[in-house]
């Protein structure tokens, strides 16, 4: 290679994929501050402060009963319908508190989507089960709904392997295009956040990593959070990893950072497998 | 070394590392003797020993191997994270590191037999005492602080390249002095001043083995970074 092709090369360019993240640089999607959460006499969050940033993959990993799905469930209130739980503290989306008073709960969990660890499709058709969201909307123009539906299976990579039998229950995919339309149902009525409540715990390891290669498409539109048991999936999918153990939020930052050189003890100890 | 080996859930895993650690340092030990053997050899014109030293550069390239299949089948079982990970990436670079050692105490070896048939005068012998001393301790003591996991020392050790560095300078000098003033010994001395620069590079990649160390304890990469910045860049 002479000199000159030499100097022509773009480092910088290469090393896109790799340079550090820095959570000052992000836009505050969901902000979290003091937060503390009661279940009756147990206090299952400590006072977490943290920010998950917009349109990036947020990552939360730690042992069972550390507080993380517990968490997640409060960025849409999924914690109001439990009965002995007590919350403490703001979180807010984009500036607005969403636990003050008077808040339309209903369209928070329309702008924070959920999907769970197990598919739960709706007994109805493929297409029904997308649609759904947006007739409880008020939306029945069959235009709008059908170009929503075809968006939003697109959007959840199902498009190609539905789109002949969209009038067929839902209860006949197999378990991975049913967590796909599941999101697709979710995504259809156009959140800012989607929450993923370890959505691949239950799927095997081809459908895993479809819903992988969607969380890496969905976050262009989408601000992601996502609870995984899978160390090596949080490593694969998110920018950003949160490490929680008994309530605490321990650590928090850039995932590549995290999974190569964690500053905390417990963080190492936890992610190379060793007693705590 | 041995507390990143321990403590793991999986009994397994413990075993796993703790295999390649002990291979590591036994790679180690066999590439210190090899360099020792075969500065022995030059100055003590023992032949004998100089073939033993060729000979052994196999057991080197087989310990190469397979502690670099034992890296590989780890990654590819265990997905390691942080320590552990920096543990295998470390360990696998220098591997090399020491397969290199070992390959350039074969090429003194062989320039020793050249030596030993070309007849006796030790000309430039002293610097390569000299020399091969300060680079012996240097692969032994680096060896030391992997075992121990020593920041400190891998620090140190690092920075010893530089008067070795000097020390080569001064004696290629006076070794070329020698070959003006006296041209018909300039093919001896060229394998001379060949070993002379083989001692350099060994510690060179003493100095590299000790930077993969820096790594593992750190994670801090100082492979580019000059001796007199290394504290600063570690702290």
């Amino acid at each position: 290679m002479s000199e000159e092709q030499t100097h022509s090369i773009d480092i910088s360019a290469m090393q896109r994929s790799q340079q550090a993240l820095n959570i000052e640089d992000e836009t505050v999607c969901l902000s979290v501050k003091d937060l503390h959460l009661y279940y009756g006499e147990k206090e299952a969050l400590k006072g977490v402060d943290m920010i998950i940033p917009e349109k990036k993959v947020t990552a939360f990993i730690g042992p069972s009963g550390c507080g993380k799905s517990t968490l997640l469930r409060c960025f849409n209130r999924m914690n109001d319908l439990v009965d002995s739980c007590r919350i403490t503290g703001e979180i807010n989306l984009h500036d607005n508190n969403i636990y003050q008073k008077g808040t339309d709960v209903a369209e928070l969990r329309r702008r924070v989507g959920m999907v769970f660890q197990k598919p739960n499709p709706f007994p109805k058709s493929i297409y029904e089960n997308v649609a759904y969201g947006l007739r409880i909307q008020g939306i029945n123009k069959k235009r709008v709904i059908d170009e929503t539906v075809e968006w939003a299976l697109r959007s959840a990579a199902l498009w190609d392997e539905v789109k002949d039998r969209l009038h067929e229950s839902a209860l006949g995919m197999s378990g991975g295009q049913q967590q796909r339309l599941v999101i697709a149902r979710t995504v259809a009525v156009k959140p800012e956040v989607l929450l993923l409540d370890e959505p691949a715990s239950a799927l095997d390891p081809i459908s895993t990593l479809k819903i992988e290669e969607l969380i890496h498409e969905l976050k262009n539109d989408f601000t992601i959070a996502i609870v995984t048991h899978n160390m090596q999936q949080a490593a694969r999918v998110s920018d950003y990893t949160a490490f929680m153990y008994m309530g605490d939020l321990i650590e928090f930052g850039d995932t590549n950072t995290l999974f190569t050189n964690p500053a905390q003890k417990q963080t190492e100890d936890y992610i190379t497998g060793r007693y705590g | 070394m041995k507390e990143l080996t321990t403590d793991h859930i999986s009994q397994q895993f413990n075993i796993e590392l703790e295999t390649l650690r002990q291979h590591f340092l036994t790679m180690g030990g066999v590439v210190e003797n090899q360099v020792s053997d075969a500065i022995q050899a030059l100055l003590d014109s023992d032949g004998g020993l100089a073939e033993e030293v060729k000979d052994r550069d196999a057991t080197v390239n087989q310990l190469d191997g397979l502690i670099d299949e034992e890296c590989t089948l780890i990654l590819a079982r265990r997905q390691p994270a942080a320590s552990d990970l920096r543990l295998i990436m470390s360990i696998s670079k220098a591997v090399g590191e020491l397969e290199r050692i070992g390959d350039e105490a074969k090429k003194i070896a062989s320039l020793t037999i050249s030596l030993i048939e070309e007849g006796e005068s030790p000309r430039g012998y002293v610097e390569i005492n000299r020399i091969g001393q300060m680079v012996s301790s240097m692969i032994h003591d680096s060896l030391d602080a992997y075992a121990r996991l020593d920041l400190d020392a891998a620090i140190k050790i690092a920075k010893r390249d530089r008067s070795i560095d000097m020390e080569y300078k001064t004696a290629i000098r006076s070794l070329v002095t020698y070959m003006m003033e006296d041209p018909r010994s300039i093919s001896r001395v060229l394998n001379v001043i060949w070993i002379l620069r083989s001692l350099e590079r060994i510690a060179d990649y003493s100095r590299h083995s000790c930077q993969h160390l820096i790594y593992m304890i750190k994670g801090v990469d100082v492979r580019h970074t000059p001796s007199a910045q290394l504290d600063e860049e570690i702290q």
